[in-house]
């Protein structure tokens, strides 16, 4: 799957433009995708931090794009994910890199991580379940 | 605190909650329908820009995380008396069947244990057409600090418009 395939896909879902982010990098076991920070992403009103749904909401949508065969595969189910929360996730671009940890027939398992400047210093990191039958 | 000091200190946060909001928590055009020290619950109308489908029929799990992740927040809040911050430290959703409905969104969020440093949230999110069966679950820890004076109430209530 090539990059601008998978953009296309993700900008046919709606909510995924409510985010409103961009695949940057796409290989068999990676997929790289970055976010500008937007008013309706904010959670905390005073310190206008990311809200952790956000964040969340950002890892779980590259991932189930991440854990697709092919481009016009149907979606993959969430089954569950785990989030922890590192870092405060203040206003900045966001980047998150979702790594497929195993892939069988019926499941998938892939890690996230996401950093505002230094992937290093991570904001969040999550893990998720996805159903693919 | 008495009942009628309690009943006053969640018709503040509720309000100040409402007023105060900004971003997603706006965005989720979201409705308190109860708030106390035992736990919170929050209304949420169908959004078709909430969906993975353009025929807006199928919510994504993501948005149902951000409910919940936000429930629990004001739960924490109304339950810790002297709450000055708060932040998640982990959360955990279960995805229970797939969110597909236009009904509104139900969440229900309480603080069912806390300690100095610590708040534990668990809640739960159906949607409000009779059967109440669960579409999702979550778990999460809270960082909190206490202190008087300079609480996260004071805080939203001193900020001015805007942030």
């Amino acid at each position: 799957m090539n990059i601008t395939d998978i953009q296309a896909r993700c900008d046919r879902v709606p909510f995924f433009r409510f985010l409103g982010f961009t695949v940057l990098q796409a290989n068999e076991t990676d997929l790289l995708a970055e976010m500008p920070f937007d008013e309706r992403h904010i959670g905390n009103p005073v310190l206008e931090t990311y809200h952790g749904g956000i964040i969340a909401s950002f890892m779980e949508a590259i991932a189930s794009v991440h854990v697709l065969d092919d481009i016009n595969a149907p979606p993959a189910k969430p089954i569950n994910l785990t989030i922890d929360y590192l870092r405060p996730g203040f206003s900045g671009k966001l980047s998150t890199r979702a790594t497929i940890l195993r892939k069988g027939r019926r499941m998938a398992s892939l890690e996230t991580v996401a950093w505002l400047e230094d992937e290093t210093k991570p904001v969040a990191k999550g893990l998720f379940h996805f159903l693919l039958v | 605190m008495s009942d009628i000091q309690d009943q006053a200190r969640f018709a503040k946060i509720a309000d100040l909650w409402n007023s105060r909001a900004k971003g997603l928590i706006t965005e989720m055009d979201l409705k308190i329908e109860k708030a106390d020290r035992e736990g919170v619950r929050i209304r949420m109308p169908f959004n078709p820009n909430f969906c993975i489908d353009e025929e807006g029929t199928i919510l994504h799990g993501g948005v149902l995380t951000a409910l919940l992740d936000s429930a629990f927040g004001l739960a924490n809040f109304l339950a810790i008396d002297d709450v000055k911050t708060m932040a998640t430290l982990d959360l955990r959703v279960d995805y229970l069947r797939p969110a597909i409905s236009r009904a509104d969104v139900i969440v229900t969020a309480d603080c069912y244990r806390q300690t100095r440093h610590i708040a534990f949230g668990s809640g739960e999110i159906w949607f409000d057409k009779g059967d109440k069966e669960n579409v999702a679950r979550g778990m999460a820890a809270f960082a909190i600090t206490r202190g008087g004076g300079d609480s996260l109430l004071d805080k939203l209530n001193t900020a001015g418009p805007g942030g």
